[in-house]
C-alpha cells in the first residue's frame, strides 16, 4: 500500500516536469512556417462552419494568412473576452454585438477601422443598412464591419393550427386581429399549449418596435433618460402584456420554466414571435412544420427591431493590417455572399441579403428582409444589463397583474434614470 | 447475538436504500431525459421511462462534440492535477500538523483565507499569471493554479493531528529524520485523507469549468465541461441532448469512483490501522 | 486536546535539533505555500486594493478611497443577501452533516454491499454542476416536474417551485444538501477508518449498544474530521454561488429571492463591470467568515479531541 502510493506520486512529479517541457510553446502568433496567423473569436456553433469556410477562402488569396475560429458559448463568450482584453491577448478578430460595441471601444481594445474602410472599395454607407452602420459607430469612429442582422416574425406551428383547425397567421395582420387570432386558438388548443407568449424580456421580438410605433421610446437619444415613465411607451407596451394577463401566453412562471423558445421547439406554443436566427434552432425539431409570417402592425406601423452583429479588430492585435484587410474582407460580396448562401443568417450587406431566401425555399422569407426598411435598432447602451436588472422586480410585478404597467414603468424609470445619472457621471 | 445483528443489518439495509431512493432518482431522471425526444421531455404529465430508447441525442452529443479527444484531455489534466495536488498537500499538511517553526501559525491561516473569498476574484489574475508566463493554450496552463490548494492541506492536516504524538517521537529518538518519519511512517496513516482528496480533486479537476473556458482557446485541448456546455444554445435549451452529455461526462467518474474506494478505503479498513 | 499545543512555538532559543525541524517544516510546506503565494495570495492583495478603487471592467482602477464601502453600506439588497445567506448556512451545514454523518455510520458496518451503497451516495457529488441545476430543473417544473406528479398523488396541487419566491431557496437548499451528503460521507467514513478497531472491540466486549457506541467512541475520536467538514462546508455555504446562479438564474422571477452575498458580488463584477464595488463585496464577506472562522477554532478546544 505505502509503496503504492510512492509510485503514484513519483510518477506524478515525472509527468508534471514532462509535460511542463513542453510548455511555452503554444501561444505564437506567427505559425512556424513564417504565416501570420490570426484569431477570430465565435459564439454559434451553428455559425462556427461557415466562418471557418470563410477563414479559408481568405487564406486562398492571401497565402501568408492562416485564420483559426474560436468558439466560446455565450453564456461565457464576454467573460472571456473580458479576460483576455485586459490581458491585451484578446483574439484579432472579435464578433461583436450593439450591446458591447460603446463599451469596448471606449476602453480602446476595439481597432478604429474608419481609414482603413475609407481607403477601401467597401463603401459601408452605400452597401449596408443604415441602422447597423450607425450601431458600430462610436464618437464618429467605425468600430465594426457588419456582419448580418436579424429582424423579427411571427413564427406558427402549423400541426397546432391544423388541429385546432384555425387558418394560418397571414402577413399584414394588424394587433387586434393577431390578438382575435390568439383567442380562436385558446379555446382550439389542448390544455397546455398556448396561442402565444409574450416575456417580459422579449421586448426585442415583441413590444420593443410598437414603442416606437407609438411614439414611445425606451431610452432617449443621448442615454441619458429612460423612457418608461412615458405614457406613449406603456401604451405600446400594453397590448403584449394584456395577451399574458388574459391567458393567451404561459405566465411569467411558466416561461421561467421553459423559456419560451424552447416551448415553440416542443410544440408547446401555437405562434412565437422570435428573429430569423432561430431558424436553424426550430428545424432542428420542427422542420416542415413551422411556417413565418409578417408582424403585425400597431398604429398601422409595421415598425421593427433590428439588430446585428459586426466584426471588429482587436486594437492589440500583433498584425493590425492584416486582421483589418481580413475584416474589410468579411464585408466584401464575396464574403457576404458565402455567408449568406449557408442560411444561418442573414448577410448585413445590402446585395447579399436575398441570397438569404434561396436558403429555406419553404419558408417566406422575404418579410425579414423587407422589415428593415421599417426598421429601429435595438436600444442599447453602455449599462444595458443594469437596466434590465434594476427594472426586472418591477416588470415581473407588472407581468404578474399585480401593479399596473404604468406604475411599474414609472418605477423603473427611476431606477433607470438612477443607473443613468451614474454612468453619465463618469 | 447473532440475530440482533442480522435484524440490525436488515434495518441498515432498509435505511440505506430509503436514502438511495432519494439520492439516485435525480440521476435516473437525467438518464432517462436523455433517451426522451425534446417535446416527449415537455409531455404534460410527464413520462416517466422514455416511450422508447432513442439515442438521438447521444449520436448527436458525439457528431458535435470530439469526445474521444476530449476526455483524453480531461484525464490526462485531472490525473496531474490529483498526483502533483495530493503530493504538495500532504507534505504541507503534514507540516503543518506535526512540526512546529516560526509563524507556523500566521502563515496557516493566511493560506486558510483564500477560502473565504469568492473563487471568482481569482479567475482574471491567475489568467494574467499564466498569460505572462506564456501558458495560454497549453495542457499546463489548464492545470498550474490548481495544484495548490489551501483546502486539501487543511484537510489533511486535520487527519495528521488525530494521529497519535508518541509515533513520531518514538522515531525521532530512533534517528530518523522528518522526510524519513513522513514517508515511512506518516503517510501510510493517513491514507483513507489522502483517499478522500483524490477523490476530491479528481471531481473538481473533471468538472472545472470556467477556468478551462477563459484560460483555453484551442479546441484540441478542450476539456469536458467547456465542451459540454457548447451544446447550449444562447436563447433554447434542448434537454434531452444536455442530460445526454452530463451522462456521458459522469460515467467515468463513477467507474473511478468504484474502482478507487474498492482499492483504498476497503484496504485500509482491512489493515486495521492506529492499534 | 494535549496540554502541549502543537500550535505554540516556543520562545526559548532554538537548538540544533529544533533548527534542523523548523527548516524541515519549510521545505514541507514550500510547495503549497510558494504556489498559493502566486495564484492565490497575490490576487487576494490585488483584491483588497481594488476595493479602495473605481475599477472597470478591464481592471482600469481609480482611487477613490473608502466610497465603495460606504456603497456598500448603503446598498438596497444587503440585508437581503446577508439574510438570505446566513439562513443559507444555517439550515444546509448542519442538515447536511447531520445526514452524511448518519450515512457514513450505516456505511462504517460490516454489511453487505458497501461498494455498491458508496458509489450511489457519491453519484450526485461527481455529476457537473451544470448538469446538476439542470436536472432539479426539470424535477421541480411547474408544469412536466416529476414533483409536483408525485404530489398529485397525494392529492397535493404543486407549483412552479423554482419561479417562487418563496419557495426558490429551499430547493436550492435541498440540492444543496443533496449534493453534500454523498461528499461529506466519503470524509467522514475515511476519518471513521482511521478509528481503531480495538475501541470498538473493547465497547462490544463492555456489551454497548450501537447507539452508544457511536456517541461515546466515534463522535470524539471523529471530532477533528467532523471539524473539518463544519468548517468547509459553512465556509463554502457563506460562498454559494453556482448552484442558484444556475438553476434559477439572473431572469427568474424569484432571483432577487435567492440573492445571496456571493450573488451580490458575481453581478456587480461580472454582470455591470463594477469591479471595485465588487471586491469592496468580497472584503465584507471575508470579514464575516473569518470571524465565524475563528469563533469556530476557538470552540473547537472544547469538543474538538485531536490525540
Amino acid at each position: 500500500m505505502k509503496n503504492h502510493v510512492k509510485k503514484l506520486m513519483a510518477f506524478g512529479l515525472a509527468t508534471a516536469l514532462s509535460v511542463s517541457m513542453f510548455a511555452g510553446c503554444g501561444s505564437s502568433e506567427t505559425a512556424s512556417n513564417g504565416k501570420v496567423e490570426l484569431v477570430m473569436s465565435v459564439w454559434d456553433s451553428d455559425q462556427e462552419p461557415v466562418m471557418k469556410e470563410l477563414c479559408e477562402k481568405y487564406s486562398e488569396t492571401h497565402e501568408n494568412v492562416v485564420i483559426k475560429t474560436q468558439l466560446s458559448p455565450w453564456s461565457e463568450y464576454w467573460t472571456k473576452l473580458e479576460a483576455s482584453a485586459t490581458g491585451s491577448a484578446a483574439p484579432d478578430i472579435i464578433t461583436m454585438n450593439v450591446l458591447h460595441v460603446e463599451e469596448y471601444a471606449d476602453a480602446g481594445i476595439l481597432m478604429d477601422l474608419t481609414e482603413a474602410e475609407a481607403k477601401s472599395d467597401l463603401h459601408i454607407n452605400d452597401n449596408f443598412p443604415a441602422p447597423l452602420v450607425k450601431g458600430y459607430t462610436v464618437n464618429g469612429k467605425l468600430y465594426g464591419i457588419p456582419k448580418d442582422f436579424d429582424t423579427n416574425a411571427i413564427f406558427y406551428n402549423k400541426e397546432l393550427f391544423d388541429a385546432a383547425g384555425v387558418e394560418y397567421p397571414k402577413d399584414g395582420m394588424t394587433f387586434e386581429e393577431f390578438r382575435a387570432k390568439c383567442e380562436e386558438l385558446k379555446d382550439k388548443l389542448p390544455e397546455g399549449i398556448y396561442p402565444t407568449a409574450i416575456n417580459r424580456n422579449s421586448g426585442q421580438t415583441t413590444y420593443n418596435a410598437s414603442i416606437y410605433a407609438n411614439g414611445g421610446y425606451v431610452l432617449n437619444e443621448d442615454n441619458t433618460k429612460s423612457g418608461w415613465d412615458d405614457p406613449k411607451t406603456i401604451e405600446g407596451v400594453q397590448p403584449w402584456l394584456d395577451l399574458v394577463l388574459d391567458g393567451l401566453s404561459p405566465t411569467l412562471e411558466q416561461m421561467n420554466d421553459t423559456d419560451p423558445d424552447s416551448m415553440f421547439q416542443g410544440g408547446r406554443l401555437a405562434m412565437y414571435l422570435s428573429g430569423n436566427y432561430m431558424i436553424p434552432s426550430y428545424n432542428k425539431t420542427l422542420e416542415g412544420k413551422f411556417g413565418v409570417a409578417q408582424r403585425p402592425s400597431v398604429n398601422g406601423k409595421f415598425t421593427d427591431i433590428i439588430n446585428g452583429l459586426a466584426f471588429s479588430v482587436s486594437a492589440n492585435t500583433k498584425h493590425p493590417e492584416e486582421a483589418a484587410d481580413f475584416a474589410l474582407w468579411l464585408g466584401s460580396k464575396e464574403a457576404q455572399e458565402i455567408q449568406g448562401k449557408s442560411g444561418t443568417v442573414i448577410s448585413a450587406r445590402n446585395d447579399c441579403q436575398e441570397l438569404y431566401l434561396e436558403t429555406y425555399p419553404d419558408l417566406n422569407l422575404q418579410i425579414f428582409l423587407d422589415n428593415v426598411k421599417d426598421s429601429e435598432l435595438l436600444p442599447h447602451c453602455m449599462v444595458t444589463s443594469e437596466l434590465g436588472n434594476v427594472s426586472k422586480d418591477f416588470f415581473d410585478q407588472a407581468w404578474r397583474g399585480e401593479i399596473s404597467l404604468t406604475e411599474a414603468g414609472k418605477l423603473a424609470a427611476e431606477a433607470q434614470n438612477a443607473v443613468l445619472d451614474k454612468m453619465n457621471a463618469k | 447475538m447473532r440475530k440482533a445483528h442480522k435484524r440490525n443489518h436488515l434495518l441498515i439495509h432498509i435505511l440505506l436504500i430509503a436514502g438511495i431512493a432519494i439520492t439516485v432518482f435525480p440521476f435516473l431522471w437525467m438518464v432517462f431525459t436523455s433517451f426522451k425526444t425534446l417535446p416527449e421531455s415537455m409531455q404534460i404529465p410527464p413520462t416517466i421511462l422514455p416511450e422508447s430508447i432513442n439515442w438521438e441525442n447521444y449520436k448527436y452529443v458525439l457528431n458535435v462534440l470530439p469526445f474521444g479527444r476530449v476526455y483524453l484531455n480531461t484525464i490526462v489534466v485531472t490525473v496531474i492535477t490529483v498526483l502533483i495536488q495530493v503530493l504538495f498537500c500532504t507534505m504541507a499538511a503534514y507540516g503543518f500538523a506535526r512540526i512546529d517553526f516560526p509563524f507556523k501559525n500566521a502563515i496557516f491561516i493566511v493560506l486558510l483565507s483564500i477560502l473565504m473569498v469568492p473563487g471568482q476574484i481569482f479567475l482574471l489574475p491567475q489568467y494574467l499569471i499564466i498569460q505572462n508566463m506564456g501558458l495560454l493554450n497549453t495542457l499546463p496552463g489548464l492545470f498550474l493554479p490548481n495544484l495548490f490548494s489551501a483546502f486539501g492541506t487543511f484537510l489533511l492536516r486535520q487527519f495528521f493531528m488525530s494521529l497519535p504524538k508518541e509515533l513520531e517521537e518514538a522515531a525521532l529518538l530512533d534517528g530518523c529524520n522528518r522526510f524519513q518519519i513522513f514517508g515511512r511512517i506518516m503517510l501510510p496513516l493517513v491514507q483513507s485523507g489522502i483517499v478522500a482528496l483524490v477523490i476530491f480533486t479528481a471531481k473538481f479537476a473533471w468538472n472545472d469549468f470556467m477556468w478551462p473556458l477563459i484560460v483555453n482557446t484551442d479546441p484540441a485541448k478542450m476539456t469536458l465541461a467547456p465542451a459540454l456546455s457548447l451544446l447550449k444554445g444562447q436563447y433554447a435549451t434542448n434537454f434531452p441532448v444536455q442530460m445526454a452529455g452530463a451522462v456521458m461526462s459522469v460515467i467515468p467518474m463513477i467507474v473511478l469512483f468504484f474502482i478507487f474506494q474498492k482499492q483504498f478505503i476497503e484496504g485500509v479498513a482491512q489493515s486495521g490501522i492506529k492499534g | 486536546m494535549s496540554s502541549k499545543n502543537t500550535l505554540q512555538s516556543t520562545r526559548k532559543k532554538p537548538s540544533r535539533r529544533q533548527k534542523q525541524d523548523w527548516f524541515a517544516g519549510y521545505i514541507f510546506i514550500a510547495p503549497v505555500a510558494i504556489g498559493l503565494f502566486i495564484f492565490y495570495i497575490i490576487p487576494f492583495i490585488q483584491n483588497f486594493w481594488f476595493s479602495f478603487n473605481d475599477v472597470n471592467k478591464f481592471n482600469v482602477a481609480t482611487f477613490v478611497g473608502m466610497q465603495n464601502y460606504q456603497d456598500l453600506l448603503k446598498e438596497p439588497d444587503l440585508i437581503l443577501a446577508l439574510k438570505n445567506t446566513f439562513l443559507y448556512a444555517l439550515i444546509t451545514v448542519p442538515i447536511g452533516l447531520a445526514l452524511s454523518l448518519f450515512v457514513a455510520a450505516l456505511l462504517n458496518t460490516k454489511i453487505k454491499g458497501t461498494y455498491f451503497y458508496r458509489t450511489i451516495y457519491f453519484l450526485p457529488s461527481v455529476t457537473m454542476a451544470a448538469a446538476v441545476a439542470l436536472v432539479w430543473k426539470l424535477i421541480f417544473h411547474g408544469e412536466f416536474g416529476i414533483l409536483n406528479e408525485v404530489l398529485k398523488l397525494f392529492g397535493i396541487q404543486g407549483e412552479s417551485w423554482l419561479t417562487n419566491p418563496h419557495t426558490a431557496l429551499f430547493c436550492a437548499m435541498i440540492v444543496a444538501i443533496w449534493g453534500s451528503v454523498g461528499y461529506n460521507m466519503v470524509i467522514l467514513l475515511a476519518g471513521m477508518q482511521g478509528i481503531s478497531k480495538s475501541y470498538y472491540e473493547a465497547a462490544e466486549l463492555d456489551g454497548a449498544s450501537p447507539a452508544r457506541t457511536f456517541f461515546k467512541i466515534t463522535l470524539p475520536l471523529l471530532s477533528p474530521t467532523i471539524f473539518f467538514v463544519s468548517i468547509t462546508g459553512l465556509i463554502g455555504a457563506f460562498q454559494v454561488f453556482d448552484s442558484l446562479y444556475m438553476m434559477i438564474g439572473p431572469e427568474n422571477p424569484a432571483f432577487n429571492a435567492v440573492k445571496t452575498m456571493n450573488v451580490l458580488f458575481y453581478q456587480n463584477a461580472f454582470m455591470y463591470g463594477y469591479k471595485g464595488y465588487a471586491a469592496a463585496i468580497s472584503i465584507f464577506m471575508f470579514v464575516i467568515i473569518m470571524v465565524i472562522t475563528v469563533i469556530q477554532l476557538i470552540a473547537q478546544k472544547k469538543w474538538v479531541n485531536y490525540d
